[in-house]
């Protein structure tokens, strides 16, 4: 049962950005914890050090289409 | 004595607050608080063509459904019918409810189109469509022009099984016009407790196969494109820039970076979904808004402490 809960809370947040109405989970990870029956939202912020979106991120279609994502997902930065 | 017409429409149009269209374009430009428009007109006719934004509420029936529409009682209602005639007597009306700024466009949609400015002419509906999403056009945070951005919209989903499923159905039933479904697996008997798109009588299947098949049975309006492949690097790019958000419900690593990668690339939000035995988890990772999978976690734990 639990896939459903969490695939129809994904479904509901697809619909939301679709439409633009509400507050998307952006920045907010809600959790579900079945056995206890509880929703918890942890806020989560971005990393300006982020490899893939921070300041210095030099991420770009090439990184992406050379990397073995199996064997790796370590993403060089600027300067690396 | 009873009044002539023309006498009753002087009357109220004495204590109607009126505007043309100019004033309504840039009451409609201004950033930051959209006005309320409504378009008091009958159905045809906003089926011609409208102003852009506007709710669609018939003089007929506008006393019944405003309150719903417009709680707040002190923001500017924008009225506007063909010529500026009806939106007079409507504007006398939500006064009488209330409305302290009802304001009659003079000139209604005639002036706005021969002002040249832009309209938007609405999705024409099926009998099957209307009936299929009346529910949704009742409710005011989708209406018409919602379920039209549905119809519009593409949406990739990673995966069918026990996230996919639910997600698929739901989106499907909900009028997504289409949804892109990559898995490269096919439906095995110990699928079927949890993911729920696939059938006894489809073991065996692609699950991509599968999934298209329940989904043409529930909603015929949506297009299901199959990707029966892995999604992997040389992919990826191309398979995210047709779609407009994507939903992750494969629980990987390799998977999870390879999409980040690919939607901070593309500027595209994914919907991602998680679960670990009892424990389950959601979020939106939206390029520029939010942080992204890389920015809490920017590589992966060593491979014997990872949960697949």
């Amino acid at each position: 049962m639990l896939p459903g809960v969490i695939g129809v809370l994904q479904a509901t947040e697809v619909i939301k950005l679709i439409l633009g109405q509400g507050e998307p989970l952006i920045g907010r990870l809600l959790t579900f914890d079945a056995l206890e029956s509880t929703f918890r939202k942890l806020k989560i912020g971005r990393d300006p050090e982020c490899p893939a979106c921070g300041e210095h991120a030099a991420l770009d279609a090439s990184k992406v289409q050379d990397m073995d994502y199996q064997i790796s997902c370590a993403l060089p930065i600027a300067g690396d | 004595m009873a009044r002539k017409y023309d006498q009753l429409f002087e009357t109220v149009r004495q204590n109607v607050e009126e505007v043309d269209v100019q004033a309504l374009k840039s009451a409609v430009d201004q950033t930051g608080k959209t006005p309320v428009v409504v378009d008091v007109r009958e159905r045809d006719e906003w089926e011609q063509g409208h102003v852009p934004g506007a709710r669609f509420i018939p003089r007929g029936f506008l006393e019944m459904r405003i309150e719903e529409q417009v709680p707040d009682k002190e923001q500017p209602v924008y009225l506007y019918c063909a010529g500026g005639v009806r939106s007079i007597f409507a504007a006398q009306a939500l006064q009488q409810l209330g409305y302290e700024n009802a304001i009659s466009v003079s000139g209604g949609f005639g002036a706005w189109k021969d002002a040249g400015y832009k309209f938007d002419i609405p999705r024409q509906w099926s009998p099957d469509q209307r009936q299929r999403y009346s529910r949704h056009f009742l409710i005011p945070e989708v209406g018409e022009v919602g379920q039209a951005k549905l119809l519009d919209a593409k949406v990739l989903m990673i995966g069918a099984g026990g996230l996919g499923s639910p997600a698929a159905l739901y989106l499907a039933a909900a009028g997504v016009g289409k949804l892109g479904i990559v898995d490269s697996d096919e439906v095995d008997l110990s699928n079927l407790q949890r993911q729920i798109v696939h059938t006894t009588a489809r073991v065996g299947e692609p699950k991509t196969e599968s999934a298209r098949a329940f989904v043409n049975d529930l909603n015929p309006d949506v297009e299901v494109v199959g990707i029966q492949e892995r999604l992997n690097a040389s992919n990826v790019l191309d398979l995210v820039a047709e779609y407009d958000i994507v939903v992750n419900g494969a629980d990987n690593f390799a998977t999870r970076y390879l999409l980040n990668d690919a939607c901070v690339i593309l500027n595209k939000p994914i919907v991602d979904g998680s679960i670990f035995r009892f424990e389950g988890q959601v979020t939106v990772y939206a390029p520029g808004e939010g942080p992204c999978y890389r920015c809490m976690f920017p590589e992966p734990p060593p491979a014997d402490l990872a949960p697949t």
